[in-house]
């Protein structure tokens, strides 16, 4: 436990710097004025981790992560405001462009098997993608209108 | 994840790798493409993405740095899904409001069964559609279909397959069409928002850069409700597949099957594929 700790927090460190430079490259926002945001969202990934090991529930540690994030920045939570406006420095694609590299490193891999995939599933694949995105978006839009939010 | 002594942070040659990588695609920025009515929107992710990929085949990516690469996905998602909580919480009054869409949007997720199932059939797929269709293929689907049916079952070659696929292409094709489909159809951005949770943190955060950068006034808006939808789908989207999803497919599988055996008798249908 202890050893993931210390992984975890040194890996963490090197994401945060290179999210804190492509978010300073892509969105011009200087890393120091970054710099608190990103210690959140660390601290809460972080803090998400640990309670996945301890806690005997069988939900996934994103889900721990999410809900942390969540309570900590409620309005009327001390210090929602802080957290919220330090965290708003971070920008959405400064993270996502990071991860995007990391995966493509990662699928180098699979390409072999990806190329011996046969046209019929590749054209299915996009269909199942397009359905389970589209479907979501038309259930979401359906019960919005009815209660007349959008 | 991280258990294993990998000695992740060591690997030095990836993350200054992964840093290029951000550096140059950052630079570039982003680029729209008008398609039609529509916008296709390029971001730094999906160069980033495809650019990753592409050096595997170099000699500056090798395969330990592939390996070492899957669980940082896993450590910077949760990063993403931070970021996902922290919009949340300032937007908890408008999400409440929003609930039912919210959980009810769960069962879109089923959509697949109802377009990409009767398209695996119509093909000529036997039993492999089932796995390949009843969801979006990920880790926890995999496992399901492994569970029940067995890696080399006709079931579990489908679920392989498409997890395959999805690895591979699902985040360049799903960033590809989320902005394209967001202002082409007349469907709210929000509801593509919501739709952004569809169990798989990378396609997460590739479906919804698009929606962030074509809409940058709701930004925040979507990105809460984004969160909220991939919180409620890495609790829920499992039991969605054992108890919803795959016994819909199973069943649909053998309507379908039915019918087109049925089609095929009476000559209606010129040739049956034999596979």
């Amino acid at each position: 436990m202890l050893k993931s700790v210390k992984e975890w927090i040194l890996v963490f460190l090197i994401i945060g710097v290179i999210m804190l430079i492509g978010n300073w490259i892509g969105y011009d926002v200087l890393p120091w004025t970054a710099l608190p945001g990103i210690a959140i969202l660390i601290g809460i990934s972080l803090a998400g981790l640990i309670i996945h090991r301890l806690l005997p529930f069988q939900l996934p540690s994103i889900a721990y992560i999410g809900i942390i994030g969540l309570i900590l920045t409620i309005p009327g939570m001390p210090g929602s405001a802080q957290i919220a406006a330090y965290t708003a420095e971070v920008n959405l694609l400064a993270i996502a462009t990071p991860i995007l590299a990391y995966a493509g490193v990662s699928i180098g891999r699979s390409w072999f098997d990806f190329v011996q995939l046969g046209w019929k599933t590749i054209v299915i694949g996009m269909f199942v993608l397009l359905g389970t995105f589209l479907g979501s978006a038309v259930i979401a839009e359906i019960i919005l209108r009815f209660q007349g939010i959008i | 994840m991280g258990e294993q002594a990998l000695k992740l942070w060591k690997d030095w040659r990836l993350h200054v790798i992964v840093l290029a990588i951000v550096a140059v695609t950052e630079s570039i920025g982003i680029f729209s493409i008008p398609l039609g009515p529509g916008t296709i929107l390029l971001l730094p992710m999906l160069y980033a993405v495809v650019i990753g990929l592409g050096l595997y085949f170099t000699p500056l990516i090798n395969d330990k740095q592939s390996i070492n690469a899957e669980p940082l996905v896993f450590l910077s998602v949760s990063v993403l899904i931070a970021k996902f909580g922290v919009q949340a919480g300032p937007a908890l009054p408008q999400i409440i409001e929003a609930g039912p869409a919210l959980l009810l949007q769960e069962f879109g997720n089923l959509g697949t069964i109802f377009l990409a199932l009767p398209l695996a059939v119509f093909l000529g797929l036997k039993r492999e559609s089932i796995g390949m269709t009843h969801s979006i293929g990920r880790e926890a689907n995999l496992a399901l279909i492994t569970d029940k049916y067995g890696l080399s079952s006709p079931e579990g070659r489908g679920v392989m397959a498409m997890y395959i696929f999805g690895t591979v292409f699902g985040s360049i094709f799903i960033g590809l069409i989320s902005g394209f489909l967001a202002t082409v159809t007349p469907l709210h951005p929000i509801s593509f928002a919501m739709a952004t949770g569809v169990g798989s943190g990378s396609m997460a955060a590739a479906s919804l850069g698009p929606l962030v950068a074509a809409f940058p006034e709701m930004s925040e808006t979507l990105t809460a409700f984004s969160g909220v939808s991939n919180l409620i789908s890495s609790v829920t989207g499992l039991y969605m597949s054992i108890f919803v999803g795959l016994p819909l497919t199973v069943k649909m599988y053998e309507i379908l099957s039915k019918n087109k055996e049925k089609k095929a008798a009476k000559g209606s249908v010129e040739y049956v594929k034999k596979r």
